[in-house]
């Protein structure tokens, strides 16, 4: 069956470009409604098996094209619309929203660091799952207070700062100004890395996590 | 809207590119959430689940745990030597 694929929401801009094709080598559309542009393909749904991870690497490069230029709202991958009206019926509910985000969000970005603890194994005898669980909520604990580090540090390049903890440490969120994302990285590199503590940093990504929640999970009339 | 309960599979592993596991979990767990029904395998673990949110968070840790395991294993030849960057 056929079904409406939204890949993300920016504000119309004179110069800024869009993809031709997109997941499955669709056609890529925008769909405007006042100042806002939502791009959208034609796909075949569910996509078939085998064909996600392609599918989402195609998903990204849509985004991934748009938000080198500007903010974008993006959507997440499995978010399909019945048809086109659908889509409009959203776009129009909506607009407010996703345009107060991309005012507030216009030249920012997000940088993520994700610290994690590395795991210690457990010992195979009778009383290893109680000091298994002790070592690692001992690790976790201290995850996050390198975490509490790691967000003083980058303070600075930071208008907002969320921390997450994760099943192994701790995932830390900044929303940073477009241009700033080298710095994000050394600040981060500049805090010393404990023992037991592995730590990545990625980005720049849309600032998904600082999406209001009104846009992140919209209402939908009729939806469960 | 989606109610297909078809089984899709993520084929991750260990030795996949960290970044394709970025970019997965960013279009899967990052931004607008419309609603949805899937059933998800990942790396060859079925998760079975109703609301998309719920998939999507459980997709979230089966990810992690790839990360965790390529670190792991990058831990032991490298010494705690990983590096920072996309």
């Amino acid at each position: 069956m056929r079904r409406v694929l939204a890949y993300c929401g920016f504000l119309h801009g004179q110069g800024t470009t869009t993809p031709e094709t997109g997941v499955d080598n669709s056609a890529v559309s925008p769909l405007a409604y006042d100042r806002l542009r939502l791009l959208w393909s034609e796909v075949e749904w569910p996509f078939e098996q085998g064909k996600l991870q392609q599918s989402a690497v195609d998903f990204h490069r849509v985004i991934e094209h748009v938000f080198r230029q500007v903010a974008v709202v993006p959507f997440r991958l499995l978010s399909v619309f019945d048809d086109l009206a659908s889509l409009e019926k959203f776009a129009a509910e909506h607009v407010a929203g996703f345009v107060a985000d991309l005012e507030r969000l216009r030249d920012m970005v997000q940088m993520e660091a994700v610290v994690y603890v590395i795991a210690p194994r457990a010992i195979p005898n009778s009383d290893s799952g109680r000091a298994y669980l002790e070592q690692k909520a001992g690790m976790l604990r201290f995850a996050e207070s390198h975490a509490a580090t790691v967000r003083e540090a980058i303070q600075q390049v930071s208008r907002e700062v969320h921390i997450r903890q994760v099943k192994s440490g701790m995932r830390i969120f900044a929303l940073v100004q477009r241009g700033n994302e080298a710095r994000f990285r050394d600040m981060v590199g500049s805090v010393p890395l404990p023992d037991g503590v592995s730590r990545r940093v990625s980005g720049p990504w849309p600032a998904a996590e600082f999406l209001s929640s009104a846009v992140k999970m919209p209402e939908i009339a009729g939806q469960r | 809207m989606p109610s297909d309960f078809e089984p899709i599979t993520l084929t991750g592993s260990a030795e996949d590119d960290i970044s394709l596991l970025d970019i997965i979990d960013h279009v899967l767990n990052a931004g607008v959430v419309i609603h949805g029904s899937l059933v998800i395998s990942v790396a060859g673990v079925d998760l079975v689940y109703l609301g998309l949110n719920v998939v999507l968070t459980s997709v979230e840790t089966a990810l992690r745990n790839l990360r965790l395991q390529d670190t792991n294993e990058k831990d032991t030849s490298e010494k705690n030597a990983m590096p920072e960057g996309r």
